[in-house]
């Protein structure tokens, strides 16, 4: 493919009526990691959300692999979400977990739990299919959720800050894994972060979020809370 | 503390003990009789028992399918006529449920005929608020990027639903399930006015054997066999329950509309069906009241003083209420006054799971049972105290105590006891300083106990219907005395009575929820 695998065009984002920011053009090519940097409440999980179909767009498109999906569903846009927290479902076992998305897609039951198994041990996390989420530790949670994005193989991955709830130590060792890891897959993603040093590790290309959006003034939305 | 609060316990632990334990322990003695139990196995007690579980569970299935959208809606959207929305879907289980069977009847005629189909129907209307508050506060916290993640792996909006949500929601849509098998199981005004042979509970053969067969010892055994079935079904509640897997929980907080118009129509329309389904029994009822002869009329209004509707065994409706009045004013006192204590004494001895434990006392025990009970420890030689018309509020405040509990001992509990001591330094001797302390809230929480009491009261009807005398019946006694009859005046009458129950039972829970609202831990809440 030689297009970009993600690109914005004149994105404006917002939630609960509120614009957030607008006039957001942006591409990612096959492959690569884009870290976006900013301060926290700068609206870049907001940008995310928009991305993913979580949260609709104010304005402007969103176009995967040459495809204007900014009013398709989420289930069908072929996006890979992992939040600040794993949110693990906690009532499936790791092995349940990371192959919903296979199933979704009506994967074959043997090939789902290859592909999981192949992926929980590349994040060292060998035999821990049949396990509880509940037992597993922090880190191990959020390599869990990372396998369970990427399973299904999406077109490209969100990482919404997924390590500013570990600590320090954990967070470079797990980065550096989910760098090697999106290398290997070859997959496309954007990395949220509001940490510099963890996006210049990881990604190919390092953009700070207020460069290329235009945030909304505050002010005009009448509150200054 | 005042040292004599250190003695609160003594009064509630008395009252519990002559009232609930020694009628219970009479109870226990008649089913140590064998006679007892081989009329139960001899008799069709046993045909009831599947009946019975078939009419409840159709009944919990209903209430769930109904009330998880009704939840969803009222506890997670932000719209207009929310909570209002919220508030209206508590309104069934606060009625009583001899005015339920009177109103479902006056909405849908004679042509849906009693039986199985009335019964479910009337059991899911009453119990609707059981699972929109159970599941819908658990629903409120859940977090909604589980099943955004769960959509961007590719699940449909419901797929998401099904192998997300649901199965999270499970504990909280078991525990609401269990309580709502429970009333439907246990349930007597309703299954007496809607059903037939077919919708019989246990609770309806206990009274048979009561007051038709005259079979004590059957009844205390039909009393035991329902006993453990219940207690059953709340274990396994509560143990599927406690199996909530940890999981983030996120502040409450209302979410917009849905961007789809067809999201939006789904949530406005949810809205309005609870309304109508709400509203339109009570409507049919009170539209009852006015008809007379196919026309309208006040012809039933103006009779309630003077109408003896023909027999002298049936008094005024206006005198049966004047004795639900007077009932429920002893009552409210009597529950005020040992469950006021019985909370300052969780104050006290800081026992908090205790209340947890007593609001369940009177979901466990029946009021057929509760009446049963009252009546072979107080209603016969040597102790009979049905002449003082004291046995029937007894019989209700058994009912209001843990409620006045599970109101009182959280607000007592949330006061900062430290006032306490800073009125003790200025010199306040204890009393007075516990009444520095505690006396606003007091104040407050025991006029909402008073009038959450006098509701339970008001509406009551298993226990009443054992121990009420046959000349001076409470009004759901009465209501169903009437329509045992036949005529359209009885009828109509019978809807006056319940209309006035209705008003007088929604003003009574209102000034409960004003009282409530400032209060942290909410009066209804808790209720």
């Amino acid at each position: 493919m030689t297009g970009p695998r993600l690109a914005t065009q004149s994105l404006s984002i917002g939630y609960l009526g509120r614009r957030v920011a607008s006039d957001i053009t942006l591409a990612v090519a096959p492959a690569e990691v884009v870290a976006i940097v900013g301060p926290s409440g700068s609206g870049k999980s907001t940008l995310l959300a928009t991305i993913a179909g979580v949260v609709p767009a104010l304005g402007g498109s969103v176009i995967i692999e040459g495809r204007d999906v900014t009013a398709t569903a989420i289930h069908e846009r072929g996006v890979g979400l992992v939040f600040q927290e794993p949110l693990l479902f906690p009532h499936l076992s790791v092995m349940d977990n990371v192959t919903y998305g296979l199933r979704r897609q009506r994967a074959p039951k043997d090939v789902a739990q290859a592909r999981a198994i192949e992926l929980l041990d590349w994040l060292g996390l060998e035999g821990y299919g049949p396990r509880n989420v509940e037992e597993l530790s922090g880190g191990q949670a959020q390599r869990v959720a990372l396998a369970r994005a990427l399973a299904p193989r999406p077109a490209v991955l969100l990482l919404d800050e997924p390590f500013s709830a570990l600590d320090s130590d954990l967070r470079q060792r797990l980065a550096g894994d989910v760098a090697r890891m999106l290398r290997h897959e070859g997959v496309s993603a954007i990395h949220v972060t509001h940490d510099l040093a963890e996006a210049t590790d990881m990604s190919d290309r390092v953009i700070a979020f207020a460069d290329f959006a235009h945030s909304a003034d505050r002010l005009q939305g009448g509150s200054l809370r | 503390m005042p040292r004599w609060l250190n003695w609160a316990w003594l009064v509630p632990a008395a009252f519990l003990l002559t009232f609930l334990a020694y009628p219970l322990g009479v109870l226990g003695s008649h089913v140590v009789d064998p006679a007892g139990w081989t009329r139960l196995f001899a008799s069709n007690t046993w045909h009831v028992v599947p009946l019975a579980l078939a009419q409840a569970l159709t009944s919990t299935v209903l209430a769930v399918i109904v009330g998880l959208p009704i939840a969803n809606v009222v506890t997670r959207y932000r719209f207009r006529g929310r909570a209002l929305a919220q508030a209206a879907v508590t309104v069934p289980f606060v009625l009583p449920t001899v005015v339920v069977a009177l109103a479902f009847r006056s909405l849908l005629g004679p042509g849906v005929p009693q039986g199985f189909f009335l019964v479910v129907l009337a059991h899911a209307y009453v119990n609707l608020a059981v699972v929109v508050r159970i599941v819908g506060s658990n629903w409120a916290q859940h977090d909604p990027d589980y099943e955004n993640t769960a959509r961007t792996l590719g699940a449909t909006r419901w797929a998401a639903f099904r192998t997300i949500t649901l199965p999270m929601l499970r504990p909280a849509i078991a525990s609401s399930a269990s309580v709502v098998f429970v009333f439907s199981f246990t349930s007597l005004g309703i299954v007496l006015l809607l059903g037939d042979a077919s919708t019989r509970t246990l609770e309806s053969q206990i009274l048979r054997q009561t007051s038709v067969l005259l079979d004590f010892p059957g009844a205390a055994a039909t009393a035991v066999v329902q006993l453990v079935l219940v207690t059953a079904v709340l274990v396994a509640g509560m143990v599927a329950s406690r199996r909530t897997a940890r999981r983030r929980l996120r502040p409450i907080a209302l979410r917009p509309l849905p961007a789809s118009t067809a999201g939006r129509v789904a949530v406005i329309a949810t809205a309005a069906f609870t309304f109508v389904v709400v509203a339109a029994p009570v409507a049919a009822l009170v539209v009852t009241s006015f008809r007379a002869a196919g026309q309208w009329s006040l012809a039933w209004w103006t009779g309630v003083s003077s109408v003896d509707a023909g027999t002298s065994r049936i008094g005024s409706p206006l005198s049966a209420l004047a004795t639900s009045i007077g009932y429920a004013l002893v009552c409210a006192l009597v529950a005020c006054v040992v469950g006021g204590l019985a909370a300052v004494a969780v104050l006290t001895h800081g026992r908090t799971r205790l209340i947890s434990l007593l609001a369940i006392v009177p979901l466990g025990i029946s009021s057929a049972t509760l009446g049963l009970g009252t009546l072979l420890a107080f209603g016969r030689p040597p102790v009979d105290l049905r002449g003082s018309g004291l046995l029937v509020p007894i019989a209700h405040s058994l009912v209001a105590v843990p409620l006045v509990v599970a109101v009182v001992a959280p607000a007592l509990l949330s006061a900062d006891s430290r006032t306490m001591a800073v009125a003790a330094t200025l010199g306040a001797r204890p009393t007075r300083a516990f009444l520095t302390a505690y006396g606003a809230i007091l104040r407050v929480v025991m006029l909402a106990s008073a009038g959450l009491a006098c509701a339970v009261s008001l509406g009551e009807f298993g226990a009443a219907s054992f121990l009420a005398r046959a000349g001076s019946p409470t009004v759901p006694v009465q209501i169903v005395r009437l329509l045992s009859r036949p005529g359209e005046q009885s009828y109509g009458i019978a809807a006056v009575l319940a209309v006035v129950l209705v008003a007088l039972t929604l003003v009574l829970v209102l000034l409960v929820d004003r009282l409530g609202a400032g209060r942290p831990s909410s009066v209804t809440g808790a209720a």
